[in-house]
């Protein structure tokens, strides 16, 4: 009769999981994943449960005495509950159901534009080009806007005057400010879209575009028949990616209006940094970082099962 | 012996012995020698981007030179300035010399981030016998660097609110000389001086959200009506009979400035009085160097300066500077070495080169040269402003910055009209109110310092 003897097995255990340890760290693969997982759990994982941590926390830096003590959902209840944070984010809300639309349609227009046959030289120019808005820092970008949009010197009204329009209060009317950084976001990002779209329509077989250019002479027949399935992947990327971008835009609104006047550009994100480096409340800070993040991997989601699926 | 005859004998030897070993202390303290333990120290420090800054850099190598020490300082905006040094605070930054508005002096002192000047003063190998802290004007010294009794810092970068205005257009205009009430200038110069056709305006009160809004404009207006933010018991003054007719009276005075003025700040301010678009501007007298330099300002010989407008209340012009203090968590050897610096940089001594240089020192001695007064014209003013100023223009404690934020918002919305101005005042009466109720003021938990 065989009699199990005890640790006999976690012995056994032992020097597998040891190889097993060893095979991975001899691994090349692991090597050259190691860098990403460790700088996404650097820069990304850990100061995101340090985020969560906080948000069930009361975490004043500004206010040493008071300590850290749990709070449970306080923090969330608090946030949930002030009418500053519904109407920021409703702000936000609106930006991005107005300015997205716009930046795809441009975006679109322009990859049309350029994927047109001929004049290569300006189309290689007009890529380069492109790029500049994107390249160019969101701060800077927002005291450009302020030189664009200055009531006395700007070049918005100096535009205008040619249409015989009067100097309007771009960023002291809280409408017009809200226009103007609408503006300043698809003159950064939808060349963003364009590129995107660019890279989709190359990926289209130019045997059967000349094909379908020869059935029929209607672009949007062939944009809905056959580029638009290599259209998807790219919309669906730019909706995720430009939705996260909008929902943390500051730097551009803050050096632009600072969320003025009123509180007609106070978007969600300019709320939070209010709240997380003015007030140095990081616990209610962190707590609303954390329902916006909720925000993001909700639309996320719906982007891709929406659009994406539309794709397969 | 009689002990009569004995005691004063005692009592001069004493005095004479004292004033022998102070003497020759006075005689024996040098800078260089103070600063010799500490040669080779580097210290940080954080500057803004204004003439005062500008002057202390262009001065910095002379002490360098002297002691040693390298100051390493970064120039950043205002508006990051308390985010980036609470966060050096919280997380062990490297900042020795702390830069400390008069707004902020409340925080950093409550939670013992600065160290008081009292264990560098108590230390004559560190105490300048010349320091002469009564030389300092009394409210920039209380108001700056002075918690709850106790200084911390010493001033260095100092504001007062003065009237900039182009005596050519009022001149033009029919006036010989500035107005002097904010009432003359409502109702009897603002009319003559507005002609929106050619645009130009009377007045122009920068008024952008933010610190600018609360402190610039939203203040400016209570004090000088007799109003106030908060009354003796810290519940909200905004809807007095005198608080409500500053705010009234902001909003009248909006007809004569120029459209947008919630999107002026500072620098939009003074460019329009530099380029002729505004007859007059209330403005702190650091811009006086900005305002003189031709290759950003036409105003030429045309800029006049006076003190503010009288109110009811009489002059209550605004008050903003900032001291320098030494970091508690730094380490001794750079806490003597930052010491040593600050106590240079406002010292008697420097007072005139850093006057020279483009900043603005709080020396009461500096000022009384007859030769700076004709040079510097903003002088006569300031110096009459700093001496019947409110030290708690603005409440110093550490609920400021909360407060501040919510007039930013709510004040910009009265003046858009998108609320009233009794309806806005309750708004921020209440939200003040309870930020202040929670900070413990109304339970005695909190001494009602301000």
């Amino acid at each position: 009769m065989k009699t199990s003897v005890p640790g006999t097995a976690a012995a056994r255990a032992r020097p597998r999981a040891a190889s097993v340890r060893r095979l991975w760290l001899r691994s090349p693969a692991f090597w050259f994943l190691f860098p990403a997982i460790f700088a996404l759990a650097a820069i990304g994982v850990y100061p995101l449960l340090v985020a969560l941590y906080n948000s069930f926390h009361q975490y004043k830096l500004a206010d040493v005495g008071s300590g850290t003590p749990f709070v449970g959902f306080d923090n969330y209840v608090a946030t949930l509950t002030d009418p500053s944070f519904w109407q920021a984010l409703g702000r936000t809300v609106l930006f991005l159901c107005l300015t997205l639309p716009i930046e795809v349609g441009i975006g679109l227009f322009a990859a049309l534009m350029l994927h047109r046959s001929g004049l290569a030289w300006m189309r290689a120019a007009a890529r380069v080009s492109l790029v500049i808005p994107m390249a160019t820092t969101y701060a800077v970008v927002g005291l450009i806007g302020r030189l664009i949009f200055n009531r006395q010197f700007g070049v918005a009204n100096y535009l205008l005057s040619f249409f015989g329009v009067a100097p309007l209060d771009w960023l002291a009317d809280p409408t017009l400010a809200y226009v103007s950084v609408m503006i300043m976001d698809i003159w950064q990002w939808a060349p963003f879209c364009a590129l995107i779209f660019l890279a989709g329509l190359a990926m289209v077989p130019k045997e059967a575009e000349e094909a379908a250019r020869l059935e029929t002479p209607r672009w949007t027949m062939i944009l809905w028949h056959l580029q638009r399935p290599y259209l998807l992947p790219g919309l669906t990327a730019i909706m995720i990616l430009r939705s996260a971008d909008m929902l943390k835009m500051f730097d551009a609104v803050f050096t632009m209006t600072r969320g003025g006047p009123g509180s007609a550009t106070e978007f969600i994100s300019v709320y939070i940094q209010r709240i997380g480096f003015r007030l140095f409340d990081q616990g209610m800070a962190s707590a609303q970082a954390m329902l916006l993040l909720i925000l993001t991997i909700v639309l996320s989601r719906l982007y891709i099962r929406f659009v994406y699926r539309e794709a397969a | 012996m009689n002990k009569r005859f004995l005691r004063p004998k005692a009592s001069t030897l004493l005095l004479a012995t004292a004033s022998m070993f102070a003497a020759a202390n006075t005689y024996a303290w040098t800078l260089k020698e103070a600063a010799a333990p500490y040669s080779g120290t580097t210290i940080n420090a954080i500057f803004l981007d204004r003439p005062g800054y500008k002057a202390a850099a262009k001065l910095l190598p002379e002490f360098e030179k002297e002691t040693g020490i390298k100051v390493k300082f970064e120039t950043i905006p205002y508006e990051s300035t308390r985010e980036r040094e609470v966060l050096n605070f919280a997380s062990g930054g490297a900042q020795d010399v702390v830069l400390v508005d008069v707004v902020w002096i409340g925080e950093f002192a409550n939670n013992k981030w600065l160290t008081p000047i009292k264990k560098f003063t108590d230390d004559p190998k560190l105490a300048d016998p010349n320091l002469n802290l009564k030389g300092f004007f009394p409210i920039l010294l209380d108001s700056f660097g002075t918690w709850n009794k106790v200084a911390y810092g010493l001033p260095f970068d100092n504001y007062s609110g003065l009237m900039f205005y182009n005596k050519c257009m009022l001149k033009d205009a029919g006036f010989d000389a500035p107005p002097k009430t904010w009432d003359d200038l409502l109702n009897t110069y603002a009319p003559k001086l507005t002609h929106p056709d050619k645009n130009q305006y009377a007045f122009a009160l920068q008024s952008r959200r933010g610190e600018t809004q609360s402190a610039d404009s939203f203040m400016r207006v209570l004090w000088p009506n007799g109003g106030s933010l908060l009354d003796a018991k810290f519940k909200s003054n905004l809807l007095s009979p005198q608080s409500q007719a500053g705010l009234d009276y902001r909003q009248k005075l909006m007809k004569y400035m120029p459209p947008g003025i919630v999107d002026f700040d500072h620098a939009e301010a003074v460019n329009a009085l530099a380029q002729g678009h505004v007859a007059m501007i209330t403005e702190w007298s650091a811009f006086y160097p900005t305002l003189t330099d031709p290759s950003k300002s036409k105003i030429g010989d045309c800029l006049a300066i006076t003190t503010e407008p009288r109110g009811p209340a009489g002059l209550k012009p605004a008050l903003g500077g900032f001291s320098l203090a030494v970091n508690a968590k730094s380490s001794a050897k750079k806490q003597a070495a930052a010491w040593l610096f600050i106590q240079w940089i406002t010292s008697e001594q420097m007072a005139k080169p850093y006057l020279e240089a483009g900043g603005v020192p709080a020396r009461m001695a500096v000022y009384q040269d007859k030769a700076v007064q004709d040079k510097y014209p903003f002088v006569k003013p300031m110096v009459e402003s700093w001496q019947g100023g409110v030290p708690d223009y603005r409440p110093r404690f550490p609920e400021w910055p909360a407060i501040s934020e919510i007039i930013a918002e709510w004040g910009t919305k009265m003046m858009l009209g998108q609320v009233s101005v009794k309806d806005g005042a309750k708004t921020i009466g209440d939200k003040m109110e309870t930020i202040l109720g929670k900070a413990g003021y109304y339970d005695g938990k909190k001494p009602l310092l301000k």
